[in-house]
């Protein structure tokens, strides 16, 4: 019985883990750098300690005293379970069911068994009504539609208080420490095709004085924004917030003049600012 | 009564017995190796037979249809003539089913790897194979309902019915999923296409798991722990209750694996309800198993294998509640696509079908070679070192599942997505993948010392070949219906028994598929959706043969955290020249559905050729081979030709011009690569699948937010 009590306890700490970590999550919009690792340690520091317990559970033989249950309780359990006892199992052995010496007892069917199963089929039905007979709940297109309209609402919000920049409004920044943040994406996202220092791999040269939709911050920011995606530029907007694509196009402006290692050859108009 | 003298055969349970073994210890490497490579990806070591995709596939087919497979027949030829009193039908037919599954396992470890594959989860071996197993089936199925024609016990016991349940329903799911048209001899298209396709294969591959690795477990559980507890089966009338509802209800479910897909909303409903319903009837299961123990308890904490017996059957009560709450909606919107189904089909497999076996095994082998067990401390560190390895196996999958989800889910203030670089949301569950290699490599540690431990009981013990019996012959027996009940009457009739297991079966499936195929409403035609080119169809080809689909989803579900990220969801009439469907079930890539013009063809080149030069940090395996192989265009005649029978509209004599097609379209991709200064070849494989990634999703693409100057 222990065992099943120490087993019972591991799927409680199991099911705490998850509620615990749905909470968690959903109250934090941002994990920390090493989030992870910690919950690695904690996650074997856990086990190793469920597990601990268990084994010492299992090589400790006790000797369970018998308590006398209560009345109440007794009377409770036998309602739910309708369980033969087994000093009485006698009277439920089926006489004639010996296969390979395995015999049958034919306890009745648990109440809560039954209840269980009832419970489950009146969900079903009331679900089938709910989502396709009585229309009452939000199919998945209607569900997504109602999910999309609130987030345009809140989209219209942002943008009547001028939490976003776009193409219109983007300014060019200066400040060392922008640059450098604009540095790190352009590391992350740009090189792989403009080459590290800019001077262009599979996508073009941005150092020189030639621009193939526009120099200037809103031209270079409206490319990164929306992309020409039938010359191989990626569009960005929903990778990354305006803010960054500020800050990289940018640093791409800042590049302009600087001797790449390997340039290729200009592309596009010399751009002049007006 | 004169007593009948009769022998059981041994060997064959012996044979069965010794290839779970051996398959076992395959299957369970080849997961650890995968396992391993979703944070080593060299470990494919540019080698195209190691690579994930390619082995991921032969991970699950050796464990389900090799290990659980033979252990599954080791049971039943053990069990059934015993409950019968009456030798096996035919010898022949056993040597016939022995070695026959055996060449079937031989030739899927060979096929697979080489990505000769359907790309059909658990369903991947190509056409001829099929068709032998098709025929092993068959040959089982004769020896086993002969057997119990010709049976000195007047009743067949409810281990036997659920070994007649999985004969039948496995035969009928086999089947009907594998409808396939030969392209050549290892080629085929599924007949269905699209969400049709998906719908028959997520009936076959759930109640792959209800009717391969759960039925006939539960027969072997009504005859191995009411034997090694030596106590009566706790209920027969629940047995009865739990039997017919849990293979009534189970067909039924198979939707769920397709919710928020363009699976009709109906089909998705029925998939949900059906699931919660077989709540109790899964627990039946459990209960009658976890009671018949009562009074036995006290040897539970003695005996290495109740002990592996208790934990098998609360893995199963634990897994077959986890599965109705995983199919509600909301759940699933998170679950789906993410680590939580691995650990969900772990704590399945792990538990309930390893655990159960190792039980057997350790109860089994003492009997068959008439001696004690070795070791039975060796058994209990056994037991504690696997048990150790199913909770780091599980915990950590939950984990990631569920962080992994939720970050692909959130918004940042601004309404645009906070974790835009799915490579970022792959990389936060690395520990988690670290852990899960960590118990998996305990529970192979356990199945090792559990070989040393049954070897060095063979070795003391000594093999009884042939095991004699006798038992009275079966006289008829009249008028049994007054005498018992209606069901008691069915149990002397194992023919009326079999028919009325497969119409019960059927009903479900029959429900769900005449509607979805019949009906044009539940699939909206688009009229601008086309066929595949010669080269996209070629291109798909290859993404079949590298399985693609193990980490990359092809459905992108109706969530605004989806269509940020992916584009337009996806709809129904899109696959409609889809044979077979690409969906996909595990994300551990992003979704491809509108990969299509998203990246130029020299990204898809590069990353290719190796993923770390354009994502750094990316888990994904190098595939340098694509890049060298020449596309084989001998067999596209063949290619357009089947496919025009199975209903993709091209038209008559397109098949004489395909490969020039082909040719055409292929130059000009070869050409834009060299105009970005790479040096590719028109005639390589890359080239096709770059025209097929490239055509992915684009027939309804909406470009209105790209500048196109």
């Amino acid at each position: 019985m222990k065992r099943i009590i120490s087993l019972f306890t591991i799927k409680v700490i199991t099911a705490f883990l998850l509620f615990s970590q749905i909470l968690m999550a959903a109250g934090e919009a941002d994990y920390p750098e090493n989030y992870y690792d910690k919950v690695a340690l904690f996650l074997i520091f856990v086990i190793i300690i469920g597990f601990l317990s268990l084994v010492y559970f299992e090589s400790k033989i006790k000797v369970v005293k018998e308590k006398q249950p209560s009345v109440f309780w007794a009377k409770f359990k036998y309602y739910l379970t309708k369980s033969t006892p087994i000093e009485k199992e006698q009277e439920v052995l089926l006489a004639d069911h010996n296969y390979d010496g395995i015999k049958e007892l034919d306890n009745r069917i648990p109440p809560w068994f039954s209840g269980l199963f009832y419970a489950t089929i009146l969900f079903s039905i009331w679900y089938m009504l709910h989502y396709h007979v009585l229309g009452t709940g939000d199919l998945q297109e209607a569900e997504y539609a109602q999910e999309v309209r609130i987030a345009e609402i809140q989209r219209a919000e942002l943008m009547r208080s001028g939490a976003m920049i776009n193409e219109e409004t983007v300014t060019l920044l200066t400040e060392p420490a922008l640059l450098e943040s604009g540095k790190q994406i352009f590391i992350t996202n740009c090189a792989a095709c403009h080459a590290a220092d800019g001077g262009g791999l599979v996508g073009p040269n941005l150092t020189d004085d030639y621009w193939i939709h526009g120099g200037g911050i809103k031209n270079v920011f409206k490319v990164v924004k929306y992309g020409v995606v039938n010359k191989g530029m990626i569009a960005w907007q929903n990778q990354l917030n305006p803010k960054q694509m500020q800050e990289v196009s940018s640093y791409v402006l800042s590049l302009h003049g600087t001797t790449p290692a390997n340039p290729k050859a200009p592309e596009g108009t010399i751009w002049k600012e007006e | 009564m004169e007593l009948e003298r009769f022998s059981y055969d041994n060997r064959i349970v012996r044979n069965f017995a010794f290839a779970t073994l051996l398959w076992g210890m395959v299957g369970m490497i080849v997961g650890l190796l995968i396992a391993l490579q979703l944070f080593i990806p060299e470990l494919n070591f540019s080698i195209p037979f190691l690579t994930f995709g390619r082995i991921r596939p032969l991970h699950t087919n050796a464990v389900i249809f090799a290990f659980v497979g033979n252990a599954i027949f080791m049971g039943v030829y053990h069990s059934l003539p015993r409950l019968l009193k009456t030798p096996m039908f035919s010898k022949m037919l056993s040597n016939i089913h022995f070695w026959g599954w055996q060449l079937i396992i031989v030739a899927a470890a060979i096929t697979l790897p080489l990505g000769i594959t359907t790309s059909k989860e658990y369903a991947e071996l190509e056409w001829p194979i099929d068709i032998a197993i098709t025929l092993v089936w068959v040959a089982f199925g004769i020896n086993m309902i002969g057997t119990i024609i010709k049976r000195r016990e007047s009743h067949i016991y409810v281990a036997i019915w659920f070994y007649i349940a999985t004969w039948v329903t496995v035969a009928v799911l086999h089947i009907v999923n594998s409808f396939e048209i030969p392209v050549t001899f290892l080629k085929s298209y599924s007949l269905y296409a699209g969400v049709q396709d998906a719908l028959v294969q997520w009936w076959y591959g759930h109640n792959a798991v209800a009717f391969f690795l759960t039925t006939p477990y539960l027969g072997l559980m009504y005859y191995y722990l009411p034997k090694a507890a030596n106590r009566p089966v706790y209920s027969y009338r629940l047995s009865i209750l739990h039997f017919w509802t849990l293979i009534f209800l189970y067909i039924w479910a198979g939707p769920h694996h397709l919710l928020y897909s363009a699976l009709p909303d109906w089909a998705q409903s029925l998939g949900t309800v059906f699931s919660v319903m077989l709540i109790a009837p899964s627990w039946g299961g459990m209960v009658n198993g976890l009671l018949t123990l009562r009074g036995a308890w006290d040897r539970v904490r003695q005996d290495p294998v109740l002990k592996f017996m208790v934990v098998a059957v609360t893995a199963y009560g634990m897994a077959t509640f986890e599965g109705p709450t995983l199919s509600l909606k909301n759940v699933n919107a998170i679950a789906h696509f993410t680590d939580w189904i691995i650990a969900h089909v772990h704590v399945g497999a792990l538990g309930w079908n390893g655990f159960l076996t190792f039980g057997i095994l350790y109860w089994l082998v003492p009997k068959l070679w008439k001696t004690d067990l070795y070791s039975k401390k060796m058994a209990n560190v056994h037991f504690w070192i696997g048990f150790l390895g199913i909770v780091f196996y599980a915990l950590p999958m939950w984990f990631s599942g569920i962080t992994q989800a939720l970050m692909w889910k959130q918004f940042n203030e601004f309404g645009i997505l906070q974790y835009p670089n799915f490579l970022e949301t792959v990389l936060q569950i690395v520990p988690m993948y670290i852990i899960r290699a960590f118990g998996g490599s305990l529970y192979i540690i356990g199945f090792i010392l559990m070989l040393y431990n049954l070897i060095k009981t063979m070795k003391q013990g000594s093999f009884i070949n042939e095991e004699v019996s006798e038992a009275p012959p079966l006289h008829n027996f009249r008028d049994p219906f007054k005498k018992g009940t209606r069901h008691r009457w069915l149990e002397g009739k194992p023919i009326y028994f079999t028919i009325l297991a497969l119409v019960v079966i059927l009903i479900g499936g029959i429900v769900e598929f005449v509607p979805t195929f019949l009906i044009k409403s539940n699939i909206p035609t688009i009229a601008s959706v086309k066929p595949y080119t010669p080269l996209e169809l070629q291109g798909r080809d290859i993404y079949i043969r590298e399985a693609c689909n193990s980490c990359h989803s092809q459905l992108v579900r109706p969530f605004r955290s989806e269509t940020e990220r992916y584009g337009e969801y996806s709809k129904a009439g899109e696959y409609v020249y889809d044979h077979p469907f690409l969906w996909g079930s595990k994300r551990s890539g992003p979704d491809l559905h509108r990969v299509g013009g998203k990246y130029p063809n020299s990204w898809h080149y590069l990353h290719m050729e190796n993923p770390r030069q354009i994502s750094p940090g990316s888990t994904m395996p190098p595939y340098p081979w694509l890049l060298v192989n020449d596309l084989n265009t001998t067999t596209t005649e063949a290619k357009i030709n089947a496919l025009r029978k199975i209903g993709v509209p091209y038209p008559d004599g397109f098949e004489k011009v395909a490969n020039a097609e082909l040719v055409k379209q292929a130059d000009q991709i070869a050409l834009d690569l060299q105009k970005n200064g790479i040096p590719a070849e028109p005639q390589k494989e890359i080239i096709a699948l770059i025209a097929y990634l490239q055509r992915l999703g684009t027939d309804i693409k909406a470009n209105k937010e790209t500048v196109s100057k």
